[in-house]
This record gives structure tokens, sequence and C-alpha cells, in this order.
């Protein structure tokens, strides 16, 4: 495939279990393709060097910063952003217990905290408080001082395990 | 912020990339978290991207008995994961999980973080404490390099224009002790001072040991000549004048991270610490 600069590309993704195909031009980020293309604007953009973690998703099933990774490296792949975790209206268990243990205030990093806690406990579901620290800490939050993110995913896990 | 125009190609073979490199302008792309960066800032303006995420011959770990060989698409995460490196090559495996956080280890490559040769990296003096060797391949074919002589200069390598890195062979080293030390003021910061031993140490006495640095210079850097005043009897007197006398031959630059005379210093005592603890000196 050879696309020459000034041409787009034709990309297909899926987003929360749907097929877009959109034409974008290759230099188009994955964050600008969810938030602008598929007004997915639950992701967002902090700082825009790859340093906060807000605009985390999950790209077949692993984390990953969307500010940091162009549309066309996307295409054929399977993304899931915050708007994907509820389903049929119930909120994900994780997402409750954020809300239950105050674990937002501003609300700005909360979308990449649940989904970076998402694959977190995936990967590991009975976390220790270290390394629930530690898998977070791509991940910046200017409110809360982090405490109450740590007790959710503590719930959460606790949640999920039941 | 959003990078400048321009051209993608994805390539069908590692001979195709090769072929369509050959011509010029273009610029590799593995897991894109250094080159993204860098296009959103407007650092560098190629003509082309050659996407090497579909090169599925880019991404092996192969187990060959003395010697280990990493393709160059494998991810951090991979690293992290794989037991053929946790066993063999231990040293790398700490590291790996050191590199930037979660999410940067599920896109970023080994053959991406060694070609960009960041003078703060992580990888690079892994590569220079286990003497290993990149293999660069073009279309007019390919050639070994140790690492010794692949780090030219901040983010400057061996490599041409129409090259990539394809493959980086590590020699197992058994029975050796290991440990990175990364000093970073927040986590997931680049390290201000890096720190890789490796030490075959037997009854107390060191038979071999390789120390290499990253963030004290322009590469990352390994003081072979100061490295053998370590071998034989271990001794805290032996471990404090090679401390002293590696931080007065580095010049790291003054920047966010601290000033030359405090990372020099940094030098100094993470020296003193880490060597304490790998030969097992207790003072």
């Amino acid at each position: 495939m050879l696309v020459r600069p000034g041409e787009k590309v034709k990309i297909r993704v899926k987003v929360n279990g749907i097929w877009y195909e959109r034409d974008i031009e290759p230099r188009m980020l994955l964050v600008h393709f969810l938030r602008d293309e598929l007004g997915l604007t639950g992701t967002k953009i902090g700082c825009d060097t790859s340093t906060c973690g807000a605009c985390t998703v999950l790209m077949n099933g692993k984390s990953v910063k969307s500010c940091t990774i162009l549309a066309v490296q996307a295409d054929g792949a399977e993304i899931t952003t915050i708007e994907g975790l509820s389903s049929d209206g119930k909120l994900h268990p994780i997402q409750e217990a954020f809300k239950d243990n105050f674990a937002l205030q501003c609300g700005y990093c909360t979308p990449g905290m649940i989904m970076q806690s998402y694959y977190l406990l995936k990967e590991n579901p009975s976390p220790t408080e270290e390394e629930i620290r530690d898998g977070l800490h791509g991940n910046i939050c200017r409110c809360t001082g982090y405490q109450n993110i740590i007790k959710a995913v503590q719930d959460a896990a606790r949640r999920m395990r039941a | 912020m959003f990078p400048p125009q321009f051209g993608y190609y994805r390539p069908s073979s590692l001979a195709d990339a090769l072929d369509f490199m050959s011509g010029g302008g273009a610029k590799p792309l593995a897991g894109g978290q250094s080159l993204i960066p860098m296009l959103k800032f407007r650092l560098i303006q190629p003509k082309f991207l050659v996407d090497l995420n579909s090169l599925r011959e880019l991404y092996f770990i192969k187990d060959e008995g003395n010697i280990v060989t990493i393709g160059s698409m494998i991810k951090h995460a991979d690293i992290v994961k794989d037991l053929t490196i946790k066993n063999k090559l231990p040293l790398l495996s700490q590291t790996a999980s050191k590199v930037g956080d979660m999410q940067v280890r599920n896109m970023g490559t080994i053959g991406g973080s060694l070609s960009n040769a960041d003078p703060s990296a992580d990888y690079p003096a892994i590569a220079l404490v286990y003497d290993a060797k990149m293999v660069l391949v073009s279309s007019s074919g390919e050639r070994e390099v140790s690492a010794k002589d692949f780090f030219k200069g901040p983010f400057t390598t061996e490599l041409r224009e129409d090259e990539i890195l394809r493959e980086v062979k590590f020699p197992v080293l058994q029975g050796y002790k290991f440990k990175y030390e990364k000093i970073v003021r927040r986590a997931g910061d680049f390290a201000l001072v890096g720190i890789a031993i490796l030490a075959k140490v037997e009854d107390n006495k060191v038979e071999d040991i390789r120390i290499a640095y990253t963030g004290v210079g322009d590469k990352p850097y390994r003081p072979y000549e100061l490295e053998k005043t370590l071998i034989g009897e271990v001794s805290l007197s032996k471990i404090k004048e090679f401390a002293e006398k590696v931080s007065n031959s580095v010049n790291p630059p003054s920047d966010s991270r601290g000033s030359s005379a405090y990372k020099r210093k940094v030098t100094q005592l993470v020296t003193i610490n880490v060597l304490k603890e790998v030969l097992g000196v207790v003072s």
C-alpha cells in the first residue's frame, strides 16, 4: 500500500464493537480519529507529549496512548474506548468503584485512568498497592492525589473477583 | 499538536521495505513512541513513513544456546513477559520493565529504542554491557556492528538512511549477577542516570565485570579500562575508587533533569550503592 504525501488512505477500524470505514490523512492521530471523526469524545487529550495517559484506549486488548499512535496504525484493529466499557446502560465494575470511592474530581484524567485500570486488572486480577501504583504511573491526575484512585482499583478488583 | 504531512508506505515484505527506503527520504515506523512525538513537535519532516508493523519476519525471539537473537520489532512488553529472556538474559528482562510505562511498553520496540539512541534511554547501556551485536540491513546487503561501534552520539547511530536494524544478538552470560538501576525524579521519566552491571563472582572474587551507564553523556558509556580495576578480591575501597574515577571521567549535560555536577555526584553514589549490592559488600 502506497499513499503519496497529500493523498488520503482508507482505514477500517472496529471501535466498541462497530466497524468504521473512513478516508483519512496518514498523519491523523488515533485520538483525533476517535474524537473528531467518530465523535467519541470520552477519550481526552491532556499533555500531547505521551506523558499523562488521558488519551489511553485499548487497541487489540492492550492499553495504548492514542495521542502517540497514527490512525493508520489502527487499520484492521479493535479499539475499546471508555464509551465501550459500559453495556446496556450499566456501568462497568471499575466505573462503579471509581464513583463509589470518589476517585475523581474534575474527571479529566478519569477515562484514561479507568482504561488503564481495566488493562492492569486484566493482566493482574489481584494487584498489591505497589503494583497498582506501578501499573498506573503512565496516568497523571492533578486533582485527587491518587489515594482514592488506588482504593477504587482495589475495590474494583474485589468486585470483579466475586 | 499533529504531525506534518507525509506519505505512507506499508510494505508486504522486508525486502520491499528496504527497496523503498533505498530511494531516500523515508523514515521507518516501528512502535512510534519516539517517532510520533518527534513528528508532533515537527523535529523531523520525512517525506514518507515506512510501516514495519506488518513485517512478521522482524518479530521473533530465537534461543540459539549461547546467543539469544531478538527481532527488532519485539515490544518492551513482550520482553518483560518472555520466559527465555527472563532465564537467559535476566538483565534485559529487568530493564524492559523499567522502560516508560505500561502503555508505552505495549507499543515501543527494542529496535526502535536502540535505533533512536536517546542518550538517556535504557537499552543502549544494556547492549553495551552484554557486548550485543546489531544486524543492519539495506537493499544492498547486511552487516553486523557491535554495540560498542553502533552508538555514535546523541540520537545518532551507525545506521545509514537506507538501513534498518533487523535483529540484536545477545550473548548468554550464565551465572552472572545483574542489576539495572534507573534513577528518576518521577515515575516514567527518562533516566537521570542509569547503571547496568553484569558480574561473575566466585568465592568473593570478581572474575569478570561489565558496567555501563546511560544519561551521563552523548551516548551510553562503558568504562572498559576502569572496569578491570574491579577484577579480583571484592573490596569496598576498590569500589569507591572506581566510582570516583568514573564520575570524574563523565561530563553529563546540564538539563531539566539536573545540573552536570549533580548528575556526576549521582553517578558516583549510585555506582557505589549498586556495586555494593551486586558484589555482596556489607558495610
